[in-house]
């Protein structure tokens, strides 16, 4: 499609930052988005997993390097 | 000498709970209260899911960048090190004197 084209139709879309009096609705506090918090949440414990995993890899590669200390 | 991934592994990795580690999840968790506060949002109440998430990410790459300065540091001073010992010369002990020897003699006149 023609430049023009596609950046028309980027109008249509609605973000958060820009705020249309025609498509806006007041975000939904009542409702939270469980599928988002549960993969934030989920993806935290991965992020923590991989942190102590790798800590205490690095700790005993040291300890057998340095004579099982 | 070994590869630069050996020398990497023969310091002592830094603790889980580190300046870097606590300082980056710090900036974490206060970008997302202040993405709550810019979305007139309660700051600290709301989207507890997001401020964990960024604090823990601040967290994760507090603890590798510790490891990149630990090493970084480590290597310079090495290399420092070295260069002392190969030209002894360029650091001999200079001699000290005291102030007595350099100053004229003291004739107060009062």
């Amino acid at each position: 499609m023609t430049l023009s084209r596609l950046l028309s139709r980027v109008g249509f879309v609605s973000r958060v930052g820009s705020r249309s009096a025609f498509t806006s609705s007041k975000t939904d506090t009542r409702n939270p988005n469980w599928l988002r918090v549960g993969l934030a949440f989920g993806s935290s414990a991965l992020l923590w997993a991989l942190l102590f995993k790798q800590h205490s890899t690095d700790v005993h590669e040291y300890k057998v390097r340095n004579g099982l200390q | 000498m070994g590869s630069a991934a050996d020398d990497k592994k023969s310091l002592p990795p830094p603790g889980i709970v580190n300046r870097n580690s606590v300082w980056l999840a710090g900036i974490g968790w206060f970008s997302a209260v202040l993405q709550n506060a810019i979305n007139h949002r309660p700051p600290v109440k709301s989207g507890v899911h997001r401020q964990f998430l960024l604090a823990t990410v601040g967290w994760f790459l507090g603890y590798h960048l510790t490891k990149h300065e630990n090493y970084t540091y480590a290597r310079l001073d090495r290399d420092m090190n070295e260069y002392v010992k190969i030209h002894p010369e360029k650091f001999q002990p200079k001699e000290k004197k005291t102030f007595a020897e350099i100053v004229e003699p003291f004739h107060p006149v009062r």
